[in-house]
């Protein structure tokens, strides 16, 4: 299609990088040309469509970065295009027209979009939300604005909208240029945001929001922002869409419309900027020329395409399209040039300053139910300590470490985390506390490569831009003699996906490292792993407690291994601590024999090697 | 009086509408977003028994039929491919609604019909004259309600469908075929929204999008239900009421927004829904 956007123009350090942005360089001059020319090539009917087309492609690429980008699926984007169209349609008929008040309308509109966007996003994003809970408000919210709208009577227009009031008096070229700069722009705009580590962390949150929630990242707010700026956006394409159309009508902010943006969207392809933009220009100009002629049929093969897209190309045409091109080599994303380097030593300040204790549960419980899960535990820990927690599978170990990550968890008792008290701390802001959590199972992100995951991971202490793609990362030294002696630092560029359980559990556990936290909890770090990378993971701790005076808690059944890294070692049994001493004590001890006899015994032989199953 | 109807007879249309929702929901975890599309499909079964001069009564089993088989090729062709992809499974069966739509307008033309209903006229109540066949829809919710009740409660596929519910990955590991379980939740729904859209026809008039303006009402009542048919029936009889008090003492537009907002706030209060246990 005529204006379809261009990347930005930045040069990076690579070949590669700078013939792919030479090459968005050159779609970026070809679509202002042919912005340009347009009024002189194309026929006046199409123009006026384009004009339209361009104001919905802008909604479609803030829906793409909701839904492509973040993983929120949403319907209401039209709500805010509706809002930004009523504004000033109301704006004009009870006011009257001038620049002045066009610029009011304008604001007003973008102001009540904020509004409803924030109320909204709270509502939606609260930790602890399902996704189908925020796509269920954004179904909620064109149905109630769009009632709004027709409760409003002669004010609003009720159910034929407001017409007939007077605008800018632009020429047809004039509109275009103006609606197909504007659409210019937000691609322009939008590109270059998601290929900044805003962006980056965008896709993050998509792939595993919990691991952003364990790295301290605030997910909620950060989806609370995006969806307020964006429904500033769709407020200004409703804005221009009423300035030009000189009607608005309630079916601009409804429900139908937010899903009809969602087909564009999804065939033109999620998770990209050109797709979308793309797949709107096309289908709604189509949809002009078409459904004149065959008005059900062309609805029908849409939604027919629609259903087949999704079940099929999941990823939207313009990717597939891509992919086929390039022979199976797309690689989505920028080209990436990327290095480390070992952070400034920092004196940790604030809630994160090293406490008395590292780590003190008291009387905690865990009830789901009339399960008791965890029945009053009680233990200290200090820094440089390396504590193992072991016990049979249901002692309680794991749920014992997701109560001190989440201040949410827990039925009763208190946790402090360097002397701080967690009250009901989300786990983002108990990493504030000086906290970091590896799980048991490796969670990475997916799509995201091993630099990018390391990025990530830095996002609470280098703040992100939303505009520049950091090249450099400082990590600190732990987290780098990770990346080093485990040979991640030759994968910078290789996608999370790829690598090997082994490689997955080192990364997961430098991300963890790169928090700088004090207090270390770490869920079967060696599940899966083989003899050398065993070794070298438990000299890693002993180093962490050591040298480095961090508070290392560990849970781990395989007993030889607690037995030649740990300090201290707690047993825990249905749920109570049922030991709590040196290693020698516990290895000496009859309870704990009996506790394990029958599903294994403790190590009296090194030969006799003791290895979890699960 | 009449609004003592007015509540009863809504909330049992209400629960007629969305129990086919609730079942796929609770077992399948996904919105079967085409639920509209297939209770205007059931809706326009009436218009073909009257147009063929049969018994309107023939229409019940007929679209319940229609509905079984129609969603079990649905829930081959469309649903089971995205089950690990919940929201696209959302749009997907958005998709399939469009399609529905758009077929029905071509067979039938877009215009509204009318379909002749099995019970004319009304009874009087208490003092009220009130429409007969509101009222006898109070009775199709509870025979509806009870028989999926024994249906779940007594049969070995319904105590598979439960244990589906709870936990689908321990009932595979016991040997329970789970895409069968699937594939009979998704059939029964679309039935039962079948044979919803039937049971509407004589109350309102007959269009191609008629299903549409429910869905999101019945969407609403199965999220808050989470997998209990007891607590369907209660946020129906609760949500009933406020619609209809709204509508009466507000305003009506507020009222048909009512069960929208208030379900919206009251999954903010319990996300898990209002589900026993």
């Amino acid at each position: 299609m005529a204006d379809s956007g261009a990347s930005p123009a930045v040069s990076l350090d690579s070949n590669k990088g700078w013939n792919r942005s030479n090459s968005g360089f050159v779609l970026l001059v070809g679509a202002v040309s042919i912005l340009i020319a347009s009024p002189w090539i194309l026929p006046e009917f199409m123009q006026t469509i384009l004009i339209r087309a361009c104001l919905y492609a802008v909604v479609a690429i803030t829906v793409d970065l909701l839904w492509g980008y973040t993983g929120i699926l949403t319907f209401g984007q039209a709500a805010f295009f509706g809002i930004g169209a009523y504004a000033t349609g109301l704006v004009f008929t009870h006011i009257g027209f001038s620049p002045t008040m066009a610029l009011f309308a304008l604001l007003a509109g973008i102001a009540v979009s904020m509004l409803i966007a924030s109320l909204v996003g709270i509502l939606s994003f609260y930790p602890g939300a399902t996704p189908l809970y925020a796509t269920v408000l954004s179904l909620v919210l064109p149905i109630v604005v769009t009632q709004v709208i027709f409760s409003g009577g002669t004010f609003t227009g009720s159910s034929s909208g407001l017409t007939g009031y007077e605008s800018f008096n632009l020429s047809i070229a004039g509109w275009l240029w103006l609606c197909g700069g504007f659409l210019l722009m937000c691609t322009v705009l939008a590109r270059r945001f998601v290929q900044s580590d805003t962006g980056r962390l965008l896709i993050a949150i998509r792939e595993n929001e919990s691991r952003c929630d364990y790295l301290g990242i605030n997910t909620s707010r950060i989806k609370i922002l995006l969806l307020v700026c964006l429904s500033a956006v769709s407020s200004v394409a409703g804005f221009l869409y009423a300035c030009y159309g000189m009607v608005v009508a309630p079916e601009m902010a409804g429900f139908q419309f937010g899903t009809e943006i969602l087909i564009w969207v999804a065939l033109g392809g999620r998770g990209t900027i050109l797709g979308p933009v793309i797949g709107t220009l096309l289908i709604d100009v189509s949809s002009a020329y078409l459904s004149g002629d065959f008005p059900f049929v062309w609805k029908l093969f849409l939604g027919l395409s629609f259903v087949i897209v999704i079940v099929v190309m999941p990823k939207g045409l313009l990717p597939a399209f891509i992919q086929l091109v390039r022979r199976g080599k797309f690689t989505p994303g920028p080209s990436q040039q990327g290095r480390l380097q070992v952070a400034g030593e920092r004196r940790l300040d604030g809630l994160a300053s090293q406490g008395n204790l590292a780590l003190s549960v008291k009387g905690v419980q865990r009830r789901f139910g009339s399960l008791r899960v965890l029945k009053d535990v009680n233990f200290v820990a200090r820094h440089g300590e390396l504590l193992s927690l072991v016990g049979p599978n249901g002692a309680g170990k794991t749920t014992l470490m997701r109560c001190i990550s989440d201040g949410r968890e827990r039925s009763d008792g208190e946790i402090f985390l360097n002397d701080h008290p967690i009250g009901k701390l989300s786990p983002f802001e108990c990493v504030k506390l000086g906290i970091g959590r590896k799980f048991q199972t490796a969670n990475v992100f997916h799509d995201l490569t091993v630099f990018d995951a390391l990025a990530v991971a830095r996002t609470r202490l280098d703040r992100p831009s939303v505009w520049e793609r950091t090249r450099v990362i400082s990590l600190p030294l732990p987290a780098m003699s990770i990346v080093q002696t485990t040979g991640l630092d030759a994968l910078l560029q290789m996608p999370c996906r790829l690598l090997s359980h082994g490689q997955k559990q080192a990364l997961e556990l430098a991300m963890v490292l790169a928090l700088e936290p004090n207090i270390l909890l770490l869920d079967e770090p060696t599940a899966g792993l083989t003899k050398p990378e065993r070794t070298e993971i438990g000299r890693t701790l002993t180093k962490l407690a050591e040298e480095h005076k961090m508070c290392v808690v560990l849970i781990e059944h395989d007993l030889d291994f607690v037995c030649d890294i740990s300090s201290r070692v707690i047993v825990l049994h249905q749920g109570e601590i049922v030991l709590d001493g040196s290693v020698d004590e516990v290895v000496h001890s009859e309870l704990v024999r009996d506790i394990y006899s029958g599903s294994f015994g403790m190590p009296e032989d090194p030969a006799d090697n003791v290895k979890e199953a699960s | 009086m009449s609004m003592l109807f007015d509540i009863l007879s809504t909330s049992g249309i209400l629960f007629i509408v969305s129990c086919g929702l609730l079942l796929i929901f609770g077992v399948m975890k996904i919105i079967n977003f085409a639920h509209g599309g297939f209770m205007t499909l059931g809706g326009y079964v009436p218009l073909l028994i009257t147009q063929m001069d049969w018994n309107p009564w023939l229409s019940l089993p007929l679209a319940f039929v229609m509905g079984l088989a129609f969603g079990a090729i649905v829930e081959v062709l469309i649903v089971k491919p995205l089950h690990s992809r919940p929201l696209d499974a959302i749009l997907a069966t958005w998709g399939l609604g469009i399609i529905i739509g758009q077929i029905i307008t071509l067979i039938f033309g877009r215009g509204v019909q009318f379909a002749q209903s099995p019970l004319e006229g009304t009874v009087s109540l208490a003092g009220t004259d009130y429409s007969l066949y509101r009222l006898a829809l109070v009775g199709f919710a509870l025979v509806i309600g009870l028989s999926i009740g024994a249906i779940l409660n007594g049969t070995r596929l319904g105590l598979i469908t439960r244990a589906v519910t709870m936990n689908e990955s321990l009932a595979r590991a016991l040997g329970v075929n789970s895409a069968l379980v699937r594939l009979s939740s998704f059939a029964i729904g679309a039935g039962l929204a079948c044979l919803a859209g039937t049971l509407i026809t004589p109350l309102s008039s007959l269009d191609p999008n008629m299903g549409v303006p429910w869905l999101t009402n019945a969407f609403m009542l199965a999220m808050i239900s989470g997998t209990s048919l007891v607590s369907l029936a209660i946020a129906c009889t609760v949500l009933g009421a406020a619609q209809v008090l709204v509508s009466v003492y507000v305003s009506p537009i507020l009222g048909s927004l009512t069960i929208v907002v208030l379900g919206a706030l009251a999954l903010r209060i319990r996300p898990q829904g209002f589900a026993r246990g």
